[in-house]
């Protein structure tokens, strides 16, 4: 049996049915009740305009004013005022562990290269878009679970990333201690 | 329970069949309870159809996230589109053209957002959830390492089970572009999985 045969049958041994791991009937029983109610679409695009306008201007001035390779990446906290509906909250610990690994990562950040640097900024600022298109979408639609879940994993990804960064640093300083 | 201890293999057969039927006949009621806006039918229908809609997304986006999205987005987009379906072709095949078209549809949204989903897939834990075990583990890791293209024919076709043609209809591509798609694919999967000893 050459490569090709042998790759065909254990393609067809994958899985083609696998189960979520949460279930995701709330958000779609929650769309399809309610009817979509979409901005207009020159809405949308003077929101993105002004949403790339403004994240390529925070990114310059900091890139700008900085006199190291340092790149502040703490964003304002304005950007993620969230507009939760009545079934989901940020937990007490959520928010006490946000705070404490953005607190460390302005400190931390200068032991990576200016190019991983710009890596995090980059994608924080990717996650705080999202969240703020996701807060400006809630505003119209308080109660969406679909949203609302959206949102949530937004906070979760920002926390996963702030915590790798923080493993990130950590490696670099043992390198360095050696 | 007693009875079902002492059932013959024959006797499991049947019943069986009889509840595959009863499934099919539980599924066309479904459908037409849903086509007159019976939520708690489509309800019984995505949790009929889930797993396979979740496994195809999860497949063609190698990211829990993005699948998680893409599924949502396929039933509400089902439930939008389910008057228009006639059951021409099964329901499963159905709802598997709306999910790639799901998938498709978040991939074209905006450069912005694909450099969204790679931020996404760089903090997302190496592997899913698949129940893939051992060489099938690496080898669903080798195809979530292929380019979009040749992932997407990949497991349309190699997966599937889809032919060319359909899976072609299906990305919005012509039939011999899914084969050069696939030709790349075992061709990136051969380089990929060589080092695993696969072949052993």
């Amino acid at each position: 049996m050459n490569f090709d045969d042998k790759l065909d049958q254990a393609a067809r041994q994958l899985a083609t049915e696998i189960t979520p791991e949460r279930d995701l009937w709330p958000g779609i029983e929650q769309a399809i009740r309610t009817p979509r109610r979409r901005m207009p679409w020159f809405a949308q695009a003077a929101a993105v305009v002004l949403l790339v306008g403004a994240s390529s201007s925070v990114t310059y001035l900091a890139v700008k004013d900085s006199s190291g390779p340092a790149v502040s990446v703490s964003p304002e906290l304005v950007f993620e005022r969230a507009a939760f509906g009545a079934e989901y909250h940020l937990g007490p610990g959520f928010q006490a562990a946000r705070n404490s690994l953005r607190s460390q990562l302005d400190a931390e950040l200068d032991r990576l290269s200016s190019e991983a640097q710009q890596d995090v900024q980059s994608n924080l600022e990717v996650i705080h878009t999202a969240i703020i298109e996701i807060n400006t979408a809630l505003a119209q639609e308080p109660d969406s679970v679909l949203l609302q879940q959206k949102l949530l994993r937004a906070y979760r990804e920002e926390l996963a990333l702030l915590r790798r960064v923080g493993g990130l640093t950590r490696n670099v300083m043992i390198r360095n201690d050696i | 329970m007693e009875a079902l201890l002492t059932m013959t293999g024959s006797d499991y057969s049947r019943q069986m069949v009889t509840t595959r039927n009863d499934a099919a006949a539980d599924e066309a009621t479904w459908i037409r309870q849903a086509q007159q806006a019976d939520t708690r039918a489509f309800e019984s229908l995505y949790r009929l159809h889930v797993d396979k809609v979740y496994g195809l997304c999860l497949r063609m986006t190698g990211n829990v996230s993005e699948a998680e999205d893409c599924t949502q987005e396929a039933f509400i987009l089902a439930w939008d589109k389910l008057a228009k379906f006639r059951g021409d072709s099964a329901f499963s095949t159905w709802l598997h053209r709306i999910a790639v078209n799901a998938v498709l549809g978040r991939i074209r949204k905006s450069k912005r957002e694909r450099d969204r989903i790679q931020a996404v897939a760089d903090i997302q834990p190496p592997r899913m959830a698949t129940g893939d075990t051992g060489e099938m583990r690496d080898l669903a890791a080798a195809v979530d390492r292929l380019p979009e293209g040749a992932r997407h024919v990949f497991v349309l076709h190699g997966v599937y089970g889809y032919s060319h043609d359909e899976a072609a209809e299906m990305l919005g591509i012509a039939s011999g572009t899914s084969k050069a798609q696939m030709h790349r694919a075992r061709r990136l999967l051969a380089q990929q999985l060589e080092e695993q000893d696969f072949e052993s």
